[in-house]
């Protein structure tokens, strides 16, 4: 069986030698478009509406819908795992080290779960704009009754096959030279890993990667699960890198085919 | 990333005006809006639309060439597919020197469950 990345060699077209005009692409009439000078970016402060009540014993609990990316992140108003990270998308391993994953593996359609510091996410097959709405309110309570009846989030068999910060960084280390890097290397891409913390990895997506419209499926199709081969242990798995400032992205549009 | 069709911008000038209408720049490259009503002097609030047409990996407002331009509010509405979104922005100041962020991606649907 050919792996994603695998793959990737094989179809992968020449990195183009000369970058093109910058200005090709852009759908707009060439008099509106003035030479550019370099400017240090800025942010102003995101208005929102007033942050819940986050006071008393109730757990509350946040639910934010990716219907694209068929998940929900429920944000939770304490830790719910520190210092490490769990994802699983088996029972049996849910059975064997954390209780509330597999709870939560028990929901209709739930495909996996990774729980981090005050976070659990859900990943479906797939999420209706119809549906989403009851699943996240059923699963929010799932979390709530499941963490204020006092049963533990983990068990204590995940901490103690747990490998150290080396070992994971070493096996994550050896899927990026042996598979993951020589996959993107004909999109001129690259991985970096940033941090160990825990079992988390942080990781930076360099090259043609950075700012790349397929920067997301490389991540989730391809990086997320050379990693979990290489190191079951692995929690979270967070992408660092500010896509915005790619210079060279080989997609600035995601192809049809892969949006598909 | 969603292809950004049209913007609209609502910006409420604070203190030190600009005294000019702004430029914008997607992917670094400036352009100029489509309309503009209003201004930019000192409690002028400016109205003005655009039509980038393309996938923003940066969306920027453009500071003043010289001095200072102080931000009261912005009211960025962005057209990317979907029902547009309108994001509010707080006081900022812009230099000859600085640009201000106006890509925001749509912001997440949030339920208290």
């Amino acid at each position: 069986m050919r792996t994603w990345f695998a793959k990737q060699v094989q179809d992968a077209q020449p990195v183009p030698s000369v970058v093109e005009s910058p200005a090709q692409g852009l759908a707009v009439a060439p008099d509106k478009i003035k030479a550019h000078t370099p400017r240090r970016m800025v942010y102003a402060p995101v208005l929102a509406g007033a942050s819940a009540d986050t006071e008393g014993s109730t757990i509350r609990i946040k639910a934010q819908l990716d219907l694209d990316g068929a998940q929900i992140v429920f944000m939770i108003d304490r830790p719910v795992l520190g210092g490490y990270s769990y994802y699983t998308s088996d029972r049996a391993s849910a059975a064997e080290y954390s209780p509330l994953a597999a709870v939560l593996l028990e929901q209709s359609g739930v495909k996996s779960v990774l729980i981090h510091e005050m976070n659990v996410t859900l990943a479906f097959n797939a999420l209706s704009d119809a549906s989403a709405e009851s699943i996240a309110r059923q699963c929010g309570q799932t979390i709530r009754a499941h963490l204020e009846s006092g049963h533990a989030v983990m068990a204590d068999a995940f901490l103690a096959n747990m490998p150290s910060e080396d070992v994971i960084r070493d096996g994550l280390q050896g899927a990026i030279d042996d598979e993951i890097n020589p996959g993107i290397a004909g999109h001129s891409g690259e991985i970096t890993i940033t941090a160990i913390v825990g079992n988390t990895a942080y990781i930076k997506m360099g090259g043609g990667c950075q700012g790349c419209a397929a920067s997301g499926i490389t991540l989730r199709h391809g990086v997320d699960q050379s990693f979990r081969r290489a190191v079951p242990q692995l929690g979270a798995l967070l992408d660092e890198t500010d896509h915005s400032a790619g210079s060279n992205p080989f997609f600035t549009e995601l192809p049809a085919e892969m949006s598909a | 990333m969603p292809r950004l069709e049209t913007l609209e911008l609502t910006i409420t000038t604070g203190q030190r005006g600009l005294n000019r209408t702004p430029g914008y720049a997607i992917n670094s490259h400036e352009i100029q809006f489509d309309t503009v009503q209003g201004g930019t002097g000192s409690g002028e609030t400016l109205e003005a639309t655009g039509s980038p047409q393309s996938f923003p990996h940066s969306l920027t407002l453009t500071g003043p060439d010289e001095g200072f331009w102080d931000i009261a509010h912005i009211a960025v509405t962005l057209h990317a597919g979907g029902a547009p979104y309108t994001v509010h922005l707080g006081a900022v100041t812009l230099d000859s020197e600085s640009k201000l962020n106006l890509w925001y991606e749509r912001p997440p649907v949030l339920l208290d469950v």
